[in-house]
């Protein structure tokens, strides 16, 4: 079997509403492997940016482990060089060209250097964005600038990519060519992924479906 | 380039718009600050750089002077000389005195000067603007240019000088004849209190005017230069004979030094204020900046940004809008300097004040000097109170989770 990326246990999270708290995950439990896609479905609600948020290591579990690649180490540093993020709203830069958008992943490690802008370039033009590398946010499509999020989860060879319904802002055909763009990408370059999307078509092309209900991740198919 | 570095330099700046107007307001509103306090300091300054320079120029940068007069001075000047630091002494004789042409009085001072050393210690003959300093001998004086103007004397005129010694004679039942002696020249310092009240005559015809013999009444004094004013007076006080005692320029005009320096810091502490307001509306828009950017803050976090991170971009944003707004603003400050006299004389000439100007303010050009301690002084502050102007909208950007800041609407 391949290298596990991503190994949780256990992960609970609640949160305080008035005087009440609310459960939103009750013992989630979760392994992903190099290369692996798994795809989380559930209501509006359910908790599935939650469970993101806890494996990208920006919320705090109430209980439970996270491992990436067997390292309890999830902080901001490690996250930079281990993990890529995509968007429902894209978040890019508004004062930054698509390139610099992209190039912005590999600042945040300090290595901005030829190397780097090849690649980053590389990214664009793979994402079919070469000609538009020099145009701001404002000046792409809503397609556009989800391949430019993409491009820039890629930047730093990332180990996991967490998307967050990626295609929730885009027509069903963008949103396609996306996920199309997300899963080559990943395929090609042995990064495991978690797609967070209410569309089950989109679901149905990673290797692994879950249903997050009730606190728990269900697993659908295999 | 760090990247909260580089994002603050793109977010003052973005990439491919035009007119940056968050910027440019912000870099305004300290420039203006940083301009108005060049301008003001430096004018304050030129009036105590200006009274200095005539000072020094005309007296020298010491006073050696007696309780009464100083005898044997050819013997005082020779131990002044062999002081370490002095350049040049010369003695000086002189006071009140009458002086009259074609019926009309003035009561300038007169001042007698050696002409064999005078030239070593003082510039006094790059002042006179009418006839020569060299015409200057026992039977001729310089007149400033105001006294000149009172008496309605110029160049080659013949004028009477009463002395205090003569009331002396006339209580004795002597006669003693005022002395008619002829102009030389006119000479014009620039200080209409100096031009309006000094006579300039050969130390022998001072000498005689008051009935001093071979004394004098002090000697000036130049120090090398990069001496001390202050320090060069105590070494002299160190040789100096009893009762007699060396003085700094800045000792006989202490007094006015001193509320020259208290204007000047008051002046200083009021206009800060307006950098000090300026840093505010930075701040104001920062934590605009703050509010509208909350999910970029949070993309930051989820890039791998850390919290002080974060507040370094904002802090950052403050500090070049301090440095750019000081860089304009000593282009704007010394821009302003340099065409200060037309904009006061033309303001002088519509409002036809141009003579109350020079009476009230003594000088026939607005004088300006720009010292480097005031210069560093202004960017210091200007840049440090810039930065201080990011701190809280940097705290606040830095206190965002990234969970919540992703979330916000």
């Amino acid at each position: 079997m391949s290298e596990l990326v991503l190994n949780v246990r256990g992960l609970r999270k609640s949160y305080l509403s008035g005087d009440r708290r609310i459960g939103v995950l009750g013992g989630v439990d979760l392994d992903i492997a190099a290369g692996e896609s798994i795809s989380v479905r559930g209501e509006s609600g359910s908790g599935k940016s939650t469970l993101l948020n806890l494996v990208a290591g920006l919320d705090v579990a109430d209980a439970g482990t996270l491992a990436w690649c067997g390292s309890a180490d999830t902080g901001p540093r490690r996250r930079a060089a281990f993990l890529g993020m995509v968007f429902q709203a894209f978040y890019l830069i508004p004062e930054l060209d698509a390139r610099a958008n992209v190039l912005m992943a590999a600042r945040m490690l300090g290595r901005v250097d030829a190397a780097a802008r090849a690649r980053a370039d590389a990214l664009l033009s793979r994402v079919g964005l070469a000609e538009r590398s020099r145009h701001l946010p404002s000046q792409l499509s809503g397609g556009e600038r989800q391949r430019v999020g993409v491009a820039r989860a890629l930047m730093n060879r990332p180990r996991l990519i967490l998307a967050d319904e990626p295609t929730g802002n885009l027509d069903e055909r963008t949103g396609g060519a996306v996920i199309d763009l997300l899963l080559g990408l990943c395929g090609e370059t042995q990064t495991a992924l978690v797609l967070v999307t209410h569309n089950a078509a989109h679901a149905a092309r990673t290797g692994r479906q879950y249903l997050l209900q009730d606190g728990l991740l269900r697993l659908l198919t295999t | 380039m760090p990247w909260p570095l580089y994002l603050a330099i793109k977010q003052l700046f973005p990439s491919g718009r035009r007119f940056p107007f968050f910027t440019a307001i912000s870099v305004l509103g300290v420039a203006l600050g940083v301009a108005l306090l060049i301008v003001v300091m430096s004018v304050m300054g030129g009036f105590e750089f200006k009274i200095r320079q005539m000072i020094v120029e005309t007296e020298g940068e010491v006073q050696v002077k007696a309780q009464g007069f100083i005898g044997d001075y050819p013997a005082l000047v020779r131990q002044i000389d062999a002081v370490p630091g002095v350049a040049a002494a010369t003695p000086y004789a002189g006071g009140a005195v009458m002086i009259e042409f074609n019926g009309k009085p003035a009561f300038p001072l007169i001042r007698g000067l050696d002409l064999a050393t005078v030239g070593k210690v003082t510039q006094l003959a790059s002042y006179v603007v009418a006839g020569s300093f060299s015409d200057l001998d026992d039977d001729s004086v310089i007149l400033g240019s105001e006294v000149a103007r009172m008496v309605g004397a110029t160049v080659g005129d013949k004028i009477e000088i009463y002395s205090p010694l003569l009331i002396e004679k006339l209580k004795n039942d002597e006669v003693f004849l005022p002395r008619e002696v002829r102009v030389a020249g006119i000479l014009e310092i620039g200080h209409q209190q100096l031009d309006k009240s000094t006579v300039y005559c050969t130390l022998r015809l001072a000498q005689d005017l008051y009935g001093l013999g071979s004394d004098v009444h002090g000697i000036d004094v130049r120090l090398n230069a990069g001496v001390n004013e202050d320090d060069g007076a105590a070494r002299l006080n160190a040789v100096l004979p009893a009762g007699v005692r060396a003085f700094s320029w800045m000792d006989s005009f202490s007094d006015f030094l001193w509320v020259l320096g208290l204007e000047k810091n008051m002046i200083f502490f009021l206009l800060l204020f307006i950098v000090i307001v300026a840093a505010f509306s930075v701040t104001s828009s920062l934590l605009i900046s703050v509010v509208r950017k909350t999910r970029e803050i949070g993309l930051l976090g989820a890039l791998g940004g850390r919290p002080p991170q974060v507040a370094a971009c904002f802090c950052a944003q403050g500090l070049f809008i301090g440095v750019l707004g000081t860089l304009f603003g000593l282009a704007l400050g010394f821009g302003a300097l340099s065409v200060r006299n037309d904009v006061v004389l033309g303001l002088a000439r519509i409002t036809q004040r141009q003579e109350v100007l020079e009476r009230f303010y003594q000088f026939s050009e607005l004088p300006a000097h720009t010292s480097a301690g005031d210069v560093a002084v202004i960017v210091f502050l200007t840049v440090s109170i810039s930065t201080l102007a990011g701190m809280l909208p940097a705290w606040r950007a830095a206190r965002l989770k990234p969970v919540e800041a992703l979330r916000s609407e």
